[in-house]
């Protein structure tokens, strides 16, 4: 065995490891939207959830990312926003995550 | 509503801080576009060529900390209250560097004190591990949105105070670390401010550079970095620079 191109393959690989953990940090930190004086998370949790309380009611309740209630009074503004920023964040990390795939090919 | 931005700067021997503060400035400029109040002293005022369009203060900071065998002019964030002309504060070191807007965010939260709980290593090392370092897990003092509020005020008047006997508190948190740290001073203010449990925090990881990092150049998205040997990117990404050579990239 050439140990050598093991190495090499071995750090290329950590290497893309740890791009791939930062480009995931970057999206989770870009998810983070500010409502009504309140943060959250436009993670797929937080969509579901009030993508279902808007289907039930015109306003609701959710917990903020500290467990602090808020009282969401336009939830199609809310919804739009937690969408917006998670397809963007997301939109942003495929495209690092093509670039990755057409190194990968090469 | 006034909202805007604080700096520290004091050069010291080693380091020309207001070289860093130049490129923080820049990245608050282009991402952030919020007014900036650098607080400084007379020396390294004079020191400042290229200074930037920020709002100065000048005060007589106070000195005698170290880092190692170098000087640590890290003894004044306690004043950051009285100091700031804003109604929301975002407290920054001039070593973290914005290539996004989502600071911004934590801006529009009503939260009266808001500080990093948690880190993130851009290397991939894991090198932050302080959980056997103090009683209490430390915060990240580099960057803190702040109000003023009551509350906010208590904070930094308790930082004050456990500068004033930080060996003492030492002691009691059983921190490591002798010199002062504003990280742990902040953590153990949060501590005592909060009934001894801590409750509110930046919900993202501060992004960092450790010092065994070495930044080799700054572009307009982010930077490059060399570790062991190899050259590493950061795009789209605020980040924290530990690497003080920084200065002269």
């Amino acid at each position: 065995m050439d140990t050598s191109e093991l190495k090499k393959f071995s750090d290329v690989s950590f290497d893309i490891t740890v791009a791939k953990k930062n480009a995931l940090e970057r999206a989770r930190s870009r998810q983070i939207v500010a409502h009504s004086g309140h943060l959250f998370r436009a993670d797929s949790h937080t969509i579901n959830l009030a993508r279902t309380l808007s289907d039930r009611s015109g306003e609701f309740y959710i917990l903020d990312v500290n467990d602090n209630p808020c009282l969401i009074k336009d939830t199609k503004e809310f919804l739009n926003l937690l969408i917006a920023r998670n397809q963007e964040s997301l939109n942003e990390y495929h495209r690092w995550y093509q670039t990755l795939k057409n190194r990968k090919s090469q | 509503m006034t909202q805007g931005v604080l700096l520290f700067c004091f050069d010291t021997a080693e380091v020309q801080y207001h070289r860093i503060t130049n490129r923080c400035v820049d990245q608050i400029n282009h991402h952030l576009c919020l007014p900036i109040t650098v607080v400084t002293n007379q020396s390294t005022l004079d020191q400042w060529d290229d200074r930037p369009n920020v709002n100065f203060v000048v005060i007589d900071n106070q000195t005698g900390n170290r880092r190692g065998s170098s000087e640590w002019h890290n003894l004044d964030r306690c004043e950051a209250y009285q100091i700031s002309p804003y109604d929301v504060t975002l407290l920054m070191d001039t070593d973290y560097f914005c290539y996004t807007s989502n600071l911004l965010e934590y801006m529009k939260s009503e939260d009266d004190f808001l500080i990093h709980r948690d880190v993130y290593d851009l290397t991939g090392k894991n090198v932050y591990d302080f959980r056997t370092n103090s009683l209490i897990p430390m915060l990240w003092a580099t960057v803190i949105v702040f109000r003023k509020t009551v509350r906010a005020k208590q904070i930094f008047d308790t930082v004050r105070y456990i500068k004033q006997y930080y060996q003492y508190f030492c002691k009691l948190y059983r921190i490591d670390f002798a010199n002062f740290r504003n990280d742990y001073a902040f953590s153990i203010a949060m501590n005592q401010i909060d009934g001894f449990n801590q409750q509110y925090f930046i919900p993202a990881r501060l992004p960092t550079l450790p010092a065994t990092a070495r930044v080799r150049t700054f572009h307009e998205y982010g930077l490059t970095f060399e570790i062991d040997g190899q050259l590493r990117n950061i795009e789209h990404q605020d980040v924290h620079v530990l690497d003080k050579e920084i200065a002269n990239v």
